[in-house]
């Protein structure tokens, strides 16, 4: 059955896909990066086109899911009178869209993240493992590796390489993802990493005697010059913990605001805010009093009872009326120094 | 001839890999993705033989490891799609090809295609395989490749017939 040429074809062709693959495992800047960027310029430029081709098609996202329904409304319009026409016209895709772009533009416009909108054309197969996704803004639009995208719920994730007229997202839910992450109305911070499942992610907070409820919401800590993550970005909720406080890992579950499996319109953060803009960008900033409750509930083995009705409130001013008297033997300089720290 | 064989076989390749990354993957399908390249590499294994299979299932695996969003490790599916292109190819005597036999063969391929791009990105080092969800993604691979088959593979045949009537198979 197999000829000498087969044969040969044959071990050719295996032995130069183990080779690539052995190439490309040892990861940073393989003999691949070029080769790569070129073939994705090509190949984007045609999913551009093949996206705008099929738009009509992919742009209701939940189609397959209400196929029935739209049938039913269908039918329910041809019986209408045709001036009611342009309700026909301004459909729910439309809606749709206006709507995500409207989400979009509120969490841009309360964080002061200056952003580009775009669309993603092109989704990795879900048996890849792999959260990527292609969205038709590039390098001519401002794009750069590393910059974070967004959408009107939250966090979507970071930019992993771009092209002239495309880019490359790698989403939070990926596996190889980790982003920083505070706790919103607290100072916890820990490490979000993704676990491959698209509606949980893993929350380690630093301080293994942080307390984590359900319910409570992470916002992005920020990186250096808002790279790959700009601050203040809603993430997710908490929505259970393991472990109790005190072990050495506590790992919270935490739902992702963002449904990253129907992405339509998504923005990436060209620029992120002077400021930090804390927890203001939440749809709903935590009260002042569960952050208390958080400050305080560090001491829940009743051991510190005696000092635990104020901790952090009155341990402060008591530090500082301790360091005020060192410098008092000379009182004009200790006075420069203390209004100069003040 | 040639000429034309290669022409299209990638425009086919090419076609498969576009509408699989931008249409296919972003319809919210319950589990696996169609994996409508596998099913048109069977197809033209079917249609020229297993040695053009082998290439084609080569050349195909190349363009998804290069097609952006992906970014996965180049090589596995090239070599996974060689397998099933030669294999596909060789195993049927072409006169024993009825439309069960064609369904249950691209179905099998999918499902298999799915079952060995984990095990193989296991083998390689990758810790991002959800082993819990794999039955779950092989079967639907295997189902949507069962629906794919007989739309997809008549379609194919005819196309060859037309532009390469002299050497198909």
């Amino acid at each position: 059955m197999l000829n000498q040429r087969t044969r040969i074809i044959l071990a050719a062709l295996a032995i130069i896909a183990l080779t690539f693959t052995i190439l490309d495992l040892r990861g940073g800047k393989g003999p691949f990066s070029s080769v790569r960027s070129v073939v994705s310029s090509a190949l984007g430029g045609v999913q551009v086109a093949t996206s705008v081709i099929i738009s009509p098609i992919t742009g209701v996202g939940s189609w397959w899911g209400t196929w029935g329904d739209q049938r039913a409304r269908i039918a329910e319009l041809e019986s209408q009178n045709a001036t009611l026409q342009d309700t026909v016209i301004r459909s729910a895709e439309d809606r749709a869209r206006a709507d995500a772009l409207d989400q979009l533009l509120r969490v841009a416009g309360v964080g002061r993240y200056r952003i580009v909108p775009a669309e993603v054309i092109a989704v990795e197969p879900a048996q890849n493992f792999a959260w990527t996704v292609t969205i038709d803004a590039g390098r001519d639009d401002g794009l750069l590796a590393d910059m974070t995208v967004i959408n009107g719920q939250g966090l979507i994730g970071r930019i992993l390489s771009t092209t002239k007229t495309t880019a490359t997202v790698v989403l939070i839910v990926d596996a190889s993802s980790a982003v920083g992450a505070r706790v919103a109305g607290t100072e916890e911070i820990g490490i979000l990493s993704g676990t491959g499942r698209q509606d949980s992610l893993e929350f380690q907070t630093l301080d293994p005697l942080a307390e984590l409820k359900s319910g409570q919401a992470l916002v992005t800590f920020g990186s250096r010059s808002g790279r790959p993550y700009a601050p203040g970005i809603p993430i997710g909720e908490v929505v259970d913990v393991s472990g109790t406080a005190g072990q050495l890992t506590r790992i919270a579950t935490i739902r992702p605001f963002a449904d990253v499996s129907a992405l339509t319109i998504v923005g990436v953060v060209i620029r992120p805010p002077r400021e930090d803009p804390r927890d203001s960008v939440l749809p709903t900033p935590p009260a002042t009093i569960s952050g208390s409750l958080a400050l305080e509930s560090p001491s829940p083995s009743g051991v510190n009872d005696g000092a635990s009705p104020a901790p952090t409130a009155s341990t402060k001013p008591q530090k500082e009326k301790a360091a005020t008297p060192v410098p008092s033997p000379t009182p004009s300089a200790g006075v420069a120094t203390n209004s100069g720290s003040n | 001839m040639w000429i034309r064989q290669t022409v299209i076989c990638a425009s086919i390749i090419v076609l498969a890999v576009m509408l699989q990354l931008t249409l296919l993957s972003r319809l919210g399908l319950p589990g696996a993705t169609p994996d409508l390249v596998v099913v048109c590499v069977v197809a033209l294994a079917l249609a020229y033989g297993p040695v053009t299979g082998a290439v084609v299932g080569f050349a195909a695996g190349l363009v998804l490891g290069f097609s952006p969003p992906a970014g996965g490790i180049i090589g596995i599916q090239a070599l996974i799609f060689l397998v099933i292109g030669f294999l596909t190819g060789a195993v049927i005597d072409p006169r024993d090809r009825t439309v069960p036999v064609l369904m249950g063969m691209v179905g099998l391929s999918t499902g298999a295609a799915a079952l060995a791009y984990a095990l193989l990105l296991a083998a390689f080092g990758g810790n991002q395989v959800l082993w819990d969800s794999v039955p779950a993604l092989v079967l639907t691979s295997s189902l949507y490749g069962l629906i794919l088959a007989p739309a997809v593979v008549p379609g194919v045949a005819w196309l060859v017939q037309k532009v390469t009537p002299e050497i198909a198979v």
